[in-house]
């Protein structure tokens, strides 16, 4: 059961009460976290976790702490609240502390929390597992995947009378199957649904088992540039890479590939990536329906960050903003994300593509050098050579080493997007819209016999 | 600015006029939560929930009391930036506390964890986690095997000298400034940051095994870096002792001022560096850098649960297979690694594991050739075990318990084993790589590219400056194959590793991986970059 707004308000407030500071912060979170988890096609584990915490900021002047505690009785939230305040008294002055966000301000209306996602419980979870396991039992395949549901609140309240809450719920679907004898492995997946009808368990199992199955006794094919298409898990995971480089101040000081070749500059207004590369925050996006509480309970705002390839926004925290004298960007780069896509399918990628490889997962990225976006990764699950618009088969997984700052002006061709989580994980929100992309002159670097 | 005022006199008391509703979130509240350890309303309350699991019709159940406390200063440039997972700006601590509850009922894992650490709200828990692992049966394939295990009562606790909440803010502080400080005056450096964590954990687990164990654990951490620019090339340099399970005493060891005028100056260096360029280069890993190729391609690949398909979907399997022990080569004669979770100061060690079972040491690669595994009551099935290694845990009473690795130690070479010096004196075209950077690994733990934190060119038997752009392939076994010299017993070091990401949802850990420096022949660099 999710907590109220009443509820969150009356521990707030609560808690903007016993402090005695020139100023407050509460910053709440809480609710359910459940899973369930299958491997080798059964049941490994399935849960149900309760949380929920009160982060309580107070300031004096520009002297500032933090402390946060999982316990709302009275004692608890008193030794806290005796803590942070002895805390912010006993530290230095903090140039860089800005005055609190003052209401009114208005907020995007998101309905995030459909009935059909805060009551996603074990048993229909189980049940999806066992529509899956049973299809990979079929098709001769072992199934492991992970279904992850949140029913959560966020909410802000500060001395100025400021308050906002945010009530979300959602669910994903995730597999990997793998034949018996593990030279075959396929991913499927769907996540960030807001509408549990809209996972389809049994279609996502069938592309799965069947990728396994296709991509089973890869062989080893040498490493080099390739053009490659990326599905929309891949696409997203390499789309993440460039969301740090947004930040204006890592930009401004000279360390990020956003930084300008005369010290204190940006690359602004350059173009810097190819003409159908546009990504946008669109808030109140009607899939995505996200929040729209920005930085420090700022309305967020869409913001258009790169247009048909020249970058039209970086991101300005409220302290930066106004030492640059710049406004501030209420909305961080991972909201509400949306890439603009194309109307090509991947089965026209395949066809138009006369040597390549069609990439149905990333795994393991990790920056080499965030000056040039420099990063490296491995495919998995399901790697297949294309030659002369056809699939000819499985191949090893590559090893990679590519920019998205190199490849982002190489796009080549771009699907509808759909929602897909960027991060590694799939535990936190993350999940933007995404198409399908294909890229040339890809650099993969050394294969691996790995499945 | 902000304007001072008496915050309460413009609100009011409000707390009276909330009118709070019976049955809202606050009437379920515990009250006086920060556990004493030894208190005996927890043993009370685990034999009522055991209880309780068992007339539910659970075969096991355990329930996991946990009380944890952090605290950490971070600064930048002589400012305080954060605290520990505290963002930006902000400084302070964090308590949380609640317990988990788990059961086998069917013949499958249910869990449930709540915050709320009342009587009435743990029979709920224990009820809502049978109903979790009954819903479950309809999906499982095979039911849940348990290895056996001893019962103990017992307490267990780190050993530290000096508790860090006994140090005032103010030394931390200062300490944290001064390091800055010093990097701060090397021209060319224009950002430093140190910083130090510390965690206080109190754990309590009971299961109808028969166990009752208490234990305290204590861990800090502590890194420095300075980043600086020439000719415009940005590069940084780290000092970074990682994370032990100790006290104050640990931070002050380290001596972060000692580090700081040499970790500023090799930050510059690095920023005049010139790329190592592409081709086979023989390798010098010092301690501090092996720990990470330790953890990724022989710690990971010998957890069992991967080899038996558990993290098929997210952290991977291995190139391991079941029939490989006793028999894969890993690596040469060199080569032997122990996973130990009874090692001082070890970010892993422990009295037990969240399974009740009693911490061990135990070798997973002896002369070269695999010959054991990480395994829990779960897994140990698997082998063909018949008791656990003690490797089950859980980062957080919210989470559920799994297969996690222990310290992972390769051992020193014998007294009279060729020195750093003598390892340089041997090489003609090499590179000395020392601390952590850029990683990533295959989901099998097979193909692995690291880079390093700073790198210096050997040619004919003399280190003659820093390099950069510098990573190296490993092909696991092919890479271990070539491990032509470990280092002697005095030159083994321990790094704890600030956290490792694995299960789902994902929790993180924190293993340590010792070794001594070693030398690798022949090994590919620069590919990432050519």
């Amino acid at each position: 059961m999710a907590y109220s707004r009443d509820e969150v308000k009356a521990i707030t407030d609560k808690v903007l009460n016993m402090c005695k500071a020139d100023a407050v912060e509460v910053r709440f979170s809480g609710g359910e976290r459940s899973a369930t988890r299958f491997a080798n096609s059964s049941i490994t584990a399935n849960l149900i976790e309760h949380d929920q915490e009160v982060q309580i900021t107070v300031y004096y002047g520009r002297r500032t702490a933090t402390a946060s505690t999982h316990q709302f009785d009275d004692a608890s939230l008193k030794r806290t609240i005796e803590s942070v305040q002895a805390l912010a008294g006993r530290k230095p002055e903090n140039p860089e502390v800005m005055p609190l966000v003052k209401p009114p301000q208005q907020y995007a209306e998101v309905d995030a929390a459909l009935p059909s996602a805060v009551s996603f419980g074990p048993a229909e979870r189980a049940q999806m597992v066992k529509i899956s396991t049973d299809i990979c039992e079929k098709k001769g395949v072992l199934g492991a995947g992970y279904i992850p549901k949140f029913d959560w609140v966020e909410a802000t309240a500060n001395s100025e009378g400021l308050f906002t809450y945010f009530h979300y719920a959602d669910a994903s679907f995730i597999l990997t199957c793998r034949t018996p004898d593990q030279t075959g492995s396929g991913w499927a997946g769907t996540t960030g649904v807001k509408d549990i009808r809209n996972i389809d368990a049994e279609m996502l199992t069938t592309v799965a088992a069947d990728k396994a199955l296709k991509s089973a006794k890869p062989r080893a094919i040498e490493p080099g540039n390739y053009t490659v298409i990326l599905e929309p898990r891949p696409a997203a995971r390499y789309l993440s890479l460039m969301l740090g480089s947004l930040n204006a101040r890592a930009a401004e000081e000279g360390r990020s590939f956003m930084s300008g070749k005369e010290r204190g500059s940006t690359r602004l207004g350059e173009k810097v990536f190819g003409d159908n590369f546009t990504l946008r925050s669109e808030i109140g996006d009607p899939v995505l329906r996200q929040s729209p509480i920005g930085q420090d309970g700022l309305p967020a705002k869409s913001v258009t960050w790169v247009e048909k390839g020249v970058v039209k926004n970086l991101f300005y925290d409220r302290y930066w903003a106004q030492r640059q004298k710049k406004e501030p960007t209420a909305t961080s780069p991972g909201m509400s994300l949306v890439m603009e896509g194309g109307t090509a399918t991947i089965d026209e990628m395949i066809r138009s593509t006369k040597r390549g490889l069609l990439v149905s997962f990333f795994w393991y990225i990790r920056p080499v050098d965030q000056m040039t976006l420099l990063n490296t990764g491995m495919t998995r699950d399901g790697l297949f050579l294309i030659e002369n618009g056809e699939i000819v088969g499985p191949v090893q997984n590559f090893r990679w080493n590519e920019s998205p700052a190199v490849s982002f002006n190489n796009i080549s061709m771009l699907g509808r997007p759909v929602p897909m989580h960027t991060g590694e994980a799939y535990d936190n929100p993350g999940t933007a819209l995404v198409p399908p992309m294909k890229l040339e002159d890809f650099t993969m670097t050394s294969i691996s016999p790995a499945v | 600015m902000i304007s001072r005022r008496d915050f309460t006199r413009t609100i009011g008391l409000g707390t009276v006029a909330l009118g709070i509703a019976p049955g809202s979130i606050f009437a379920r509240q515990s009250t006086s939560p920060v556990p004493q350890v030894k208190d005996p309303k927890y043993r009370t309350w685990s034999e009522d929930a055991l209880r309780e699991a068992r007339r539910l019709g659970c075969t096991y159940a355990d329930i996991r009391f946990t009380f944890n406390r952090s605290n950490g200063v971070a600064v930048r440039n002589g400012q305080i930036t954060s605290s520990g997972n505290i963002g930006f700006g902000r400084f302070g601590d964090e308590e949380t506390f609640g317990f988990g509850v788990r059961v086998i009922h069917s013949g499958v894992w249910g869990f449930a964890s709540s915050p709320v650490v009342t009587p009435a709200e743990i029979r709920r828990i224990v009820g809502m986690a049978t109903e979790v692992a009954r819903a479950s049966a309809m999906a499982k394939k095979f039911d849940v095997r348990l290895a056996p295990v001893k019962a103990y009562d017992t307490f267990w606790q780190t050993p530290i000298k000096v508790d860090p909440w006994s140090i005032p803010l103010e030394d931390k502080v200062a300490e944290l400034v001064a390091v800055t400080e010093i990097m701060q005056k090397a021209e060319g450096v224009f950002m430093a940051t140190a910083a130090v964590n510390f965690n206080y954990e109190w754990k309590c687990l009971a299961t109808t095994e028969g166990s009752f164990i208490e234990q305290v654990f204590y861990y800090t951490a502590a890194s420095m870096t300075a980043t600086a620019r020439r000719d415009g090339q940005v590069k940084s340099r780290t000092y970074n002792p990682g994370t032990e399970t100790r006290g104050w005493e640990f931070f002050t060891e380290k001596d972060m001022r000692g580090h700081a005028e040499r970790v500023a100056a090799e930050a510059v260096e690095h920023a005049m560096a010139k790329p190592v360029g592409t081709g086979l280069k023989d390798l010098i890993l010092m301690p501090s850098h092996s720990a990470l190729t330790i953890h990724e391609i022989v710690a990971h690949p010998t957890e069992l649960d991967r080899i038996a398909g558990y993290e098929a979907n997210y952290a991977g399997t291995s190139f391991i297979t079941l029939k490989d022990v006793g028999r894969l080569r890993y690596g040469s004669k060199l080569m032997t690694v122990y996973a130990d979770r009874t090692h001082p100061g070890g970010a892993s060690t422990v009295g037990y594991d969240d399974d009740g079972v009693e911490a061990q040491r135990w070798p997973l690669v002896r002369e070269g050739v695999l010959v054991g595994l990480q395994t829990n009551r779960e897994t140990a099935h698997y082998a063909g075990e018949t008791s656990s290694r003690g490797c089950t845990f859980a980062n957080h009473w919210r989470n559920y318990p799994f297969l996690r690795m222990p310290n992972v130690q390769m051992e020193a070479g014998p007294a009279g084993s060729p020195t750093v010096e003598q390892m340089i004196a041997d090489v003609k075209d090499g590179v000395l790589v020392d601390g952590q950077g850029s990683f990533s690994i295959d989901q099998q733990r097979y193909n692995g590219q690291f880079a390093g934190d700073a790198f210096w060119e050997i040619k004919n038997g003399q280190k003659t400056r820093m390099v950069t752009d510098f990573t190296y392939n490993a092909i696991t076994t092919d890479f271990f194959a070539n491990l032509d010299a470990v280092g002697p017993p005095e030159t083994w070091e321990h790094h704890g590793m600030g956290g490792d990401a694995k299960g789902q949802p994902v929790q993180s850990n924190r293993p340590s991986h010792g070794s001594s420096p070693m030398l690798l022949r022949r090994i590919m660099v620069g590919t990432a970059y050519s």
